[in-house]
């Protein structure tokens, strides 16, 4: 464990070995809990992805990487756009290999007398229920109490852009730095999927188009780069 | 190259100086649209891949148990050939065992390679680019690769990473993958007639000549990542 | 069900093992194929009931095609390639005046596999094609100038046709073959150049075979389980195996292909039990080939 806790903060590459299993004792052995781009090989915990080994307490243990492609993960809340309507589901576009579905009763107060008002083209925020490599994936509209929580059809005018997923995960953080700062600016509305699709809202067009191109922009800027656009601009703007 | 005069008594010297890469440089994410994209340039050959994938698959090709891999190399001129078909088949068996496509069935990664300018050692070339592309994209893989070429001339001297003047005038080029882990042979093309023994010697100088390329590979994703 | 052989010689006991494995469930056979298999290899043998460095029947036919230059058919198990090989005139590459041409073309059609779908030549046919032409060219089996008639007017070029009758694995060593037999089969006949009209005159009445100089052979093997080697592996074992490798060697023991496409990484050890198995297949084939050109010369 010390050796992997060595390299928490490093680059880690594709068949970089973390622990090796016969190098511990029968005793001392403690749990590791894999996350992505961690797989176990027997005894061994091998890397499968480029990019930073990150640890969280007590033992858990992944490897941050950027990626743009979306890959279905359970739990995960994603904005899908409704392509067809088939009987009682609707197919809707994650952005994954494959169509998810979502069926009209798991929206909040759905009944089968009572339909929810769902169009092809429509903009849904829902959370994966069932998400693995060999099923198709569903989606749904409400959490496990019954409610909406927050999900559902949204995204009258608007503009959806998508991201690479690093900046997502980022922008979902806790405090995270860069929606404090957009803060200060002019009120938007923003909807963030985990999918890297991001929709905003703002009172104009052009109020609309500055913050989405902010956004795409502050993946690769650093916090003082990013503090100085906003300061010229709101000095421009405002 | 640095000559070493012969003896009067017909020995041959080895050119030492040989033995060496040329010049390599590499690029990640340069374009748009694909999900990982990267160019790898070695002395003058560049190559530019871009991979799509894991993404959606037509039924007739769809395999149930993993990720349908394709690739498709274009040449600088003219139309693809049966050359070109014989080159993908390396590149993608070579990646196949690389990426865990069993980690995603039902789905496709397209990988398509562009060669922008030829000067030797191709296949090695597209092969690099092609592993740099694939950590871009963040695929999970099972380990890296790396392509070598080294060229056996008239006099039996072993030259690495070839120019294509040096190929035209050698008597056999070799190309061999070798993978990151347990650093062994993963693929191998030849051209040319040569011995056995010449053949284990360009495996021993392609393995130690590996070892730089995986050390630049740690060391410009670890540049990609200082950024952020 | 496995039963518990019962202490006999060796041979025997290989027997033994191999009918008491044969009469496994059908199912088991389609549906856990690797397992089938596997259990085989922990006896050291196959299915067939070979050993892992056992090559399967190489049968050979001569001069069947009567339209053609050359021509041969070879059976390798049940894998069955035929070579025809046409020579026609035209006029030499400009790069290279003095040469003559020899294009191989090797075709996978529907009649050999379900694998295969009518249409242009697919992946494996045109890879294929190109490793053929590689050998020719790496083994200097036949010198170019030999099919030139006239420099920079008049050349021979040779069309080499292989074509696939039944794919059960391992066509690679079987094409090789089939070439290097018909070459010896050809006959081409003599040409003069007239100087007066230009034209070509052909004497079919004389006719010569070509130069062979040297007889390379191909000894594939596929790679089971990231470390076992099985020599001359059948269509199902391909297809289960995690890595191929083709060794193409002469007589003089001079390699002229080692042909790794991919799959699971090899150490040097390994290898080089390739090439050594490579060599004492060249011994067996070159016995074969001399054998049935001797009794093709006494007819």
């Amino acid at each position: 464990m010390s050796s992997t806790k060595e390299r928490v903060g490093c680059v880690v590459l594709p068949g970089d070995v973390l622990t090796c299993g016969s190098e511990l004792p029968e005793g001392k052995r403690d749990k590791l809990i894999c996350g992505p781009g961690l797989r176990r090989d027997v005894d061994d915990v091998v890397v499968c992805k480029s990019g930073i080994l990150r640890h969280k307490e007590p033992n858990l243990y992944w490897v941050d990487s950027q990626q743009t492609r979306y890959v279905p993960a359970k739990g995960e809340g994603v904005i899908g756009i409704v392509t067809a309507k088939s009987g009682d589901v609707f197919k809707v576009d994650i952005g994954g290999s494959e169509l998810a579905t979502l069926s009209y009763l798991a929206f909040e107060g759905a009944t089968k007398r009572n339909r929810p008002n769902v169009q092809v083209g429509d903009l849904v925020y829902s959370q994966l229920i069932i998400a693995n490599k060999d099923m198709e994936p569903e989606l749904v509209c409400i959490d496990s109490c019954g409610r909406a929580n927050g999900m559902g059809v949204f995204g009258a005018g608007g503009l959806l852009f998508k991201v690479s997923l690093g900046l997502v995960r980022k922008l979902l953080l806790p405090q995270s730095e860069v929606i404090q700062d957009l803060d200060s600016m002019f009120p938007f509305e923003m909807v963030v999927g985990m999918n890297g699709r991001i929709w905003v809202k703002s009172r104009s067009t052009q109020q609309t188009l500055i913050v989405a191109n902010l956004l795409e922009s502050c993946e690769h800027m650093t916090t003082a780069q990013r503090r100085d656009v906003l300061r010229r601009l709101s000095q421009n703007c405002l | 190259m640095v000559c070493l005069p012969l003896d009067a008594g017909a020995h041959k010297f080895r050119h030492m100086a040989d033995r060496r890469l040329r010049e390599f440089g590499c690029e990640q994410n340069l374009l748009s649209r694909p999900d990982g994209s990267a160019s790898f340039v070695q002395g003058d050959t560049t190559v530019v891949v871009g991979i799509y994938g894991p993404a959606e698959v037509k039924v007739s090709k769809e395999s149930y148990d993993r990720a349908t891999l394709e690739v498709i190399l274009k040449p600088k001129v003219g139309l693809p050939g049966v050359a070109e078909r014989s080159r993908e088949q390396f590149i993608r068996e070579t990646c196949e065992a690389a990426l865990l496509t069993a980690l995603h069935p039902r789905t496709s990664i397209v990988l398509i390679l562009q060669v922008i300018h030829d000067d030797g050692s191709l296949l090695s070339c597209c092969l690099n680019s092609a592993c740099m592309a694939a950590m871009d994209a963040g695929l999970n893989m099972r380990c890296l690769f790396c392509g070598v070429t080294c060229a056996i001339d008239l006099d039996g001297n072993i030259i690495l990473d070839p120019t294509a003047k040096q190929e035209k005038e050698s008597r056999a080029v070799l190309t061999f993958a070798i993978d990151s882990v347990e650093r062994q042979v993963m693929m191998s093309s030849t051209k040319g007639a040569f011995t056995t023994a010449e053949f284990h010697q360009s495996i021993a100088i392609c393995q130690k000549a590996a070892e730089s390329i995986f050390q630049f590979y740690r060391d410009s994703v670890g540049r990609r990542y200082s950024k952020s | 069900m496995l039963r518990r052989p019962q202490r006999a010689s060796k041979l025997h006991q290989r027997v033994m093992n191999t009918n008491s494995l044969t009469q496994a469930p059908w199912h088991q056979t389609t549906v856990e194929p690797l397992e089938y298999h596997r259990k085989f290899l922990k006896e050291n043998c196959r299915p067939d009931g070979r050993e892992l460095g056992e090559f399967r029947t190489t049968t050979l036919n001569i001069g069947s095609i009567t339209t053609a230059d050359g021509s041969a058919l070879v059976k390798l198990g049940n894998t069955t390639i035929i070579c025809g090989i046409k020579g026609e005139l035209a006029a030499p590459p400009a790069d290279a005046p003095d040469k003559g041409y020899i294009v191989p073309n090797v075709d996978l059609p529907p009649l050999c596999s379900s694998r295969f779908r009518p249409g242009p030549p697919g992946e494996q046919a045109q890879a294929a094609s190109q490793f053929i032409a590689d050998v020719i060219e790496n083994s200097e089996m036949l010198q170019r100038e030999d099919l030139c008639i006239e420099k920079g007017k008049l050349s021979w070029v040779l069309y080499c046709d292989i074509i696939c009758l039944d794919y059960d694995g391992n066509i690679l060593d079987a094409c090789i073959i089939a070439l290097l037999a018909s070459m010896k089969n050809v006959q081409l006949p003599e040409v003069h150049v007239n100087e007066q009209t230009g034209l070509a005159e052909v004497n079919m009445k004389k006719k010569r075979h070509l130069n062979i100089v040297k007889h390379p052979v191909a000894a594939s093997f596929a790679v089971f389980d990231n470390s076992i080697l099985i020599v001359d592996p059948t269509s199902d074992e391909e297809n289960l195996s995690t890595g191929f490798i083709t060794v193409v060697i002469d007589e003089e023991e001079k390699l002229c292909t080692v042909h790794k496409p991919g799959g699971t990484p090899l150490s040097n050890e390994k290898l080089q039990d390739c090439i050594n198995r490579a060599i004492t297949r060249n011994k067996e084939v070159c016995k074969l080939l001399n054998k049935v050109m001797k009794s093709m010369k006494a007819k």
